[in-house]
């Protein structure tokens, strides 16, 4: 069952692709936390994209993102269609670039908002990792 | 916008049940013919038809439209399917105005479905298919950054809302469970609410099941099947029926750029409504002081509070002492969701947008029995889609 699930996803990720989704996974899957960085404005992005949404510049480069950020949110996910089974989801403030969304790595009643975390990766099989984070 | 350039002449909606219980086509045919009678209108009048998709991640919907046109038999000179989330039916309805106002249509219909997701497996699918099919619809909603991460509905990007909600005003578990409460009460009113003949109490939302934290069960609404339909029409249409006509007055949409979270800046008040409402008040020449009756795209409890902040109606932070105190009730400043809302009326999400605009419909034209405003002359309308990424704001009133 989990094997159908990694599959689905993985080939669910790749038909839901966006200009900038493929290379974040192939990244991450290399241990990089990156995402496109404009050369014209200097304004970072998540989530990534071949351009830059501030100022319409075509011209990017990928960066790495900030590893540590503070915890803006965070809930529980009792009861879901759970294909990961993450109990704890959360949004991190990276400073300089917004908030991202990511499965936090701790039990829900040990957290507390504005909480500093730092990122790792979660492996999930079907050859995708994704980020997440750990209290510091 | 004071000029009377279109307005509802009549409505119609749909039983709400948790399972479908007609398929889309008698679905929306028969709303459609009811909302028509409602307004006096024969069928033969209509130019225009705008509707939604019979929901958003069911089956493929596409030319759904076109087979519905085919199926209820009526040549028309303007057809559309219109599809943005939750604000779907607000977008058909939106795009009906527009066909009026051409006046190339001086009577137009739009209409709202959704059908439940059967989330199942159907007969004879295989256990690949079936999770191949569930996998894809949750990356396609929330995206290819959110989606692996294990998301079955938006319930915790709304959890994470009140969360931050909570924390940045002070607002209580309490305060939530009004807005869930005082729904509950309105819905006694109203003779197709989900919930009428079920009284719910603040210790019953607080004991309710904690789906994500910090909402409960009872603070979120409930996904039904159900359909809505209203009639527009032209001034000349519109003086020359039996009812006074509920107008247009004023508009306003704003879609912030993100989805869900991904480009996000607020969870705890949203940059869409509080532009797409300045807009529609600058547009109206009125202010929130001068609504009589809201209806609003609340589908959790602490959006219900987010949201009447966000439009004007109550300072920030005070929604939930509004609510205890019956000031959003009638006898208050403004009575909010009289229908129930969607927490007890129920929410066919395609189609909630029309629901509202019926229920104000019905108020400012002093239909709405048991829970009628009194004198109600203004009304607001609000939808969004999203986590409230992108609002649409329109604001009616009765003839004098």
């Amino acid at each position: 069952m989990k094997d159908l699930v990694d599959g689905a996803m993985a080939r669910a990720m790749e038909f839901q692709a966006d200009g900038g989704s493929g290379e974040f996974y192939r990244r991450l899957a290399e241990g990089r936390f990156q995402s496109t960085r404009c050369l014209c404005c200097g304004r970072t992005a998540f989530p990534p994209r071949p351009f830059c949404p501030g100022c319409g510049a075509g011209e990017v480069e990928w960066a790495d993102l900030p590893r540590r950020g503070r915890l803006h949110a965070f809930t529980q996910q009792g009861r879901a269609l759970r294909f990961l089974r993450p109990e704890v989801l959360g949004l991190v403030e990276l400073e300089g670039v917004g908030l991202v969304l990511s499965r936090i790595d701790a039990p829900f009643e040990a957290l507390s908002l504005g909480q500093e975390l730092e990122v790792a990766f979660l492996p999930v099989g079907g050859g995708v990792v994704l980020h997440q984070f750990r209290p510091v | 916008m004071a000029r009377r350039e279109v307005a509802l002449a009549g409505g119609a909606m749909s039983a709400l049940t948790k399972l479908r219980a007609l398929d889309s086509f008698e679905l929306v045919r028969c709303v459609v013919e009811e909302a028509l009678r409602d307004a006096g209108i024969p069928r033969g009048e209509v130019r225009s038809l705008a509707v939604t998709p019979p929901g958003l991640a069911g089956h493929s919907t596409a030319m759904f439209v076109s087979r519905l046109a085919a199926y209820l038999g009526l040549p028309l000179r303007s057809l559309a399917c219109l599809e943005n989330g939750g604000t779907s039916g607000a977008l058909a309805l939106r795009w009906a105005m527009h066909e009026v106002r051409s006046g190339r249509c001086p009577v137009a219909v739009a209409a709202g479905a959704d059908q439940r997701l059967d989330t199942r497996a159907e007969p004879g699918e295989t256990v690949e298919a079936f999770i191949d099919r569930n996998v894809h619809t949750t990356v396609a909603v929330y995206g290819p950054y959110d989606g692996p991460y294990g998301l079955g509905a938006p319930i915790p990007y709304y959890a994470m809302s009140a969360q931050r909600y909570m924390a940045e005003t002070g607002a209580t578990p309490t305060d939530l469970a009004w807005a869930a409460v005082r729904l509950r009460e309105h819905a006694q009113g109203h003779e197709r609410a989900m919930f009428r003949g079920r009284t719910l109490t603040v210790e019953e939302v607080l004991a309710s099941e904690m789906v994500c934290p910090p909402l409960h069960l009872a603070d979120c609404s409930q996904f039904v099947s159900g359909a809505a339909a209203v009639v527009v029409v032209a001034p000349e249409v519109a003086r020359a029926l039996n009812r006074p006509p509920v107008w247009l007055r004023g508009l306003g949409e704003y879609h912030h750029p993100s989805s869900f979270s991904a480009g996000a800046v607020d969870l705890a008040s949203f940059p869409s409504v509080r532009e797409a409402a300045r807009e529609a008040y600058a547009d109206a020449g009125v202010g929130p002081r001068d609504l009589d009756v809201a209806e609003v795209y609340g589908v959790f409890s602490s959006t219900e509070l987010i949201l009447c902040e966000d439009l004007g109606l109550f300072p920030r932070g005070r929604s939930g002492a509004a609510f205890r105190e019956g000031r959003a009730s009638r006898g208050g400043e403004v009575v909010v969701d009289p229908s129930g809302g969607r927490l007890s009326l129920g929410h066919p999400a395609c189609a909630t947008p029309l629901l509202e605009t019926l229920e104000v419909l019905l108020q400012l034209q002093g239909r709405a029995g048991a829970r009628q405003v009194p004198g109600a002359r203004l009304g607001l309308v609000h939808a969004e889609h999203g986590m409230l990424n992108g609002s649409m704001v329109s604001i009616w009133e009765r003839d004098a």
